[in-house]
């Protein structure tokens, strides 16, 4: 029983980390832009979603807030730090840098504005129920599932078969081409910026229910995102889900065999296991020179 | 050439002005950096630990403007902050710092990592370090020149043994942060417990940054065990509480005094938890402890914690005896801070007179108390 109820937990932490990274991913592989700022996303995502939550607004409310406030911001930087780099062909390491930056200065403004404690909201959506003799389950495993479940299907569907979704998957490959298809790259990237910001707030929302939210949040998300990221493959949307499911369920499950140290650990040993044997990760294509 | 000679002359007579000005402006603040007593701190004051650095720094700022108001030394006490991290890699660079450059006398310290990285500089330079918030077991004679002003976690764990034991409480589950403070606590706790007939049935040790506690929540369930403690700190404490209760640990939650700061106050599922800590009646009669609560109170309208008074009472210590050292014409420094702590040993402090033994470390009553409705109230 212990299994299974481990892999309740990674299932439900999975879902989360899924959505989070797959926002990464699809800015990453659509506009090849290192948005190291997403955890910042996360983490302006749940306060947002906290602050409704004091002012005493209805959860709908507070996750349209969340929301707002995600894509307002992942817009923002798209515009105002990004494009200027790129503009001036900026290297790989300037995009990373002036990211880091922003980091800091969100974790340095959430710290002024709500302090620099842990913050979560008590909901009995994370209360957890014995199901089975001896499996607990809280409401909220099957908000995330079917939260995941959802918007991946929605997703998906947006970038197989609408005009803009086909042109955010090419605008990685070929942005001359788009332009010839009378396509605005830039209108496409500030696209990718908006759902993949978007994709960020389910987490959020949910993390300050489960597993709280501290200032400092972002960095842990990002680290997530980008082992999915790998461990896909680089832009690999649903590589990027896979992974982070996977990744959530390997640090609960290797609790059942080993110490609790080694839960986050391992799914990192996992990201070495397929940088060294499958560098291209779970859907990427092989590049060849 | 006469017209360059008389732009030189002139440029010389403006630079030479403008340095004579910035001089003037600059002297004044050299003289009194040069004339005033540095206390240093080394709090955490970024990362998930800063609301501990927020804490102790109030209650050394209070203590300053109270040394100032009662003129009890002939020179200025300045703050110099350097941020530890509540890691033992910032406790070495901001000490060494505080040291070296800040110049500082007297730095006040929390944390166990960063206590053991920062105490042997401190023994190096003779500087003293006082210790209001770390509560380790190898904190008590870590160097003639580390002092504490709080008890340690042992004293905790000698009062907590025999509460679980009377109140059948004995197979313990310990979720504790693997470092110097975390593994002291494990030695004590199962020592102390074995000893008392109880048993340690799990121990989780976890990193200071771990946020998932799902699993070690399912573990322990299957283990059943009578009661979990968790040894942790900050943000971390209330992300163990709420995960585990949200997890269906229905079991009596224990824990020590780093968890009386507002995260962890102010969860609804910390209700019931009980933890160890130093006593505090902030309604003794004493002029000292008067003042200090009411201008707390004043303040911030709310309480006072006991790392506020552990810090206020550091910094009044130093001013005690310092005083002391002035009126015997004696230098201000680490050794005859020693000696001047040791010849004395009673100082009238906040919560009653403080009393320290040959390792220069001060002695207390500990209680143990229950969370209810977001207030501390002692039960034992």
């Amino acid at each position: 029983m212990l299994i299974l109820q481990l892999l309740v937990s990674g299932i439900e932490t999975g879902a989360l980390y899924a959505l989070t990274a797959a926002g990464f991913a699809l800015i990453f592989g659509a506009t090849r832009i290192f948005h190291f700022a997403h955890g910042a996303t996360y983490a302006l995502a749940g306060y947002a979603f906290v602050l409704a939550t004091r002012l005493g607004w209805a959860w709908p409310a507070g996750v349209l807030l969340a929301l707002v406030v995600a894509i307002a911001f992942g817009l923002l930087l798209e515009a105002a730090v990004y494009r200027p780099i790129q503009r001036h062909h900026g290297a790989f390491f300037t995009v990373f840098v002036a990211a880091f930056g922003v980091v800091i200065v969100v974790q340095s403004l959430i710290e002024l504005s709500f302090g620099r404690a842990y913050i979560a909201i008590s909901s009995p959506l994370t209360r957890a129920h014995e199901v089975l003799p001896g499996l607990y389950v809280a409401r909220v495993f099957w908000l995330a599932l079917a939260t995941a479940g959802v918007i991946f299907a929605v997703l998906g569907g947006f970038l197989a078969r609408t005009r803009a979704g086909i042109g955010l998957r090419a605008l990685a490959e070929n942005p001359d081409l788009l332009r010839a298809f009378g396509l605005s790259a830039r209108r496409l990237s500030a696209l990718a910026f908006a759902l993949g910001s978007a994709l960020a707030v389910p987490g959020a929302v949910l993390g300050a229910m489960t597993t709280g939210l501290s200032p400092g949040v972002g960095a842990h998300v990002m680290l997530i995102s980008l082992a999915a990221s790998v461990m896909g493959g680089i832009g690999s949307l649903r590589g990027a889900a896979l992974a982070g499911l996977l990744l959530g369920i390997v640090e609960n499950l290797v609790v059942a065999g080993l110490d609790t140290q080694w839960s986050e650990a391992a799914g990192f040993v996992a990201l070495f296991a397929f940088i060294l044997f499958r560098p291209r990760g779970i859907f990427g294509a092989a590049l060849v020179r | 050439m006469i017209g360059g000679k008389s732009m030189v002359t002139r440029r010389s007579w403006l630079g030479g002005a403008a340095g004579l000005a910035a001089g003037a402006l600059m002297a004044p603040s050299r003289l009194r950096a040069e004339d005033a007593y540095i206390l240093g701190t080394l709090f955490p004051m970024a990362g998930p630990n800063a609301e501990y650095g927020t804490i102790f720094t109030a209650g050394a700022a209070m203590a300053l403007k109270h040394v100032a108001a009662d003129k009890m030394l002939s020179r200025p006490l300045v703050l110099r902050a350097e941020d530890s991290e509540g890691t033992p890699q910032g406790g070495a660079v901001g000490m060494s710092k505080l040291v070296n450059v800040d110049r500082a006398v007297y730095v006040l310290i929390g944390f166990t990592g960063v206590s053991k990285a920062a105490a042997p500089i401190g023994a190096r330079a003779k500087v003293v370090l006082v210790n209001g918030g770390g509560v380790g077991p190898d904190l008590a004679g870590l160097s003639p020149y580390y002092w504490n002003v709080i008890p340690l976690v042992p004293d905790e764990i000698k009062v907590l043994v025999p509460f679980l034991m009377a109140r059948k409480l004995r197979r313990i589950a310990l979720i504790y942060v693997n470092d110097p403070f975390g593994n002291g606590l494990l030695k004590s706790l199962k020592g102390d417990l074995t000893a008392a007939g109880g048993e340690i049935v799990a121990a989780d040790a976890i990193a200071p940054t771990d946020q998932q506690f799902s699993a070690i929540a399912a573990r322990i369930r299957t283990l059943s065990p009578d009661a979990v403690y968790f040894a942790s700190y900050g943000a971390q404490q209330a992300e163990i509480i709420k995960q585990l209760r949200d997890a269906g640990i229905s079991q009596q939650l224990l824990t020590y005094s780093g968890a009386t700061i507002p995260s962890v106050r102010n969860l609804p599922e910390a209700e019931g938890l009980i933890l160890t800590n130093q006593a505090a009646d902030w309604s003794v009669d004493d002029p000292i402890t008067k003042r200090f609560v009411a201008d707390w109170r004043a303040a911030y309208h709310t309480d006072p914690t006991t790392y506020n008074q552990n810090y206020y009472n550091a910094v009044r210590l130093f001013a005690l005896l310092a005083q002391q050292l002035e009126k015997s014409g004696k230098p201000i420094n680490g050794d005859n801070l020693r000696a001047a702590l040791l010849a004395t040993r009673r100082f009238p402090l906040v919560g009653g007179e403080g009393v320290f033994d040959d390792l220069c470390d001060i002695s207390m009553k500990i209680v143990i108390n229950r969370y209810q409705d977001g207030k501390l109230v002692p039960i034992g």
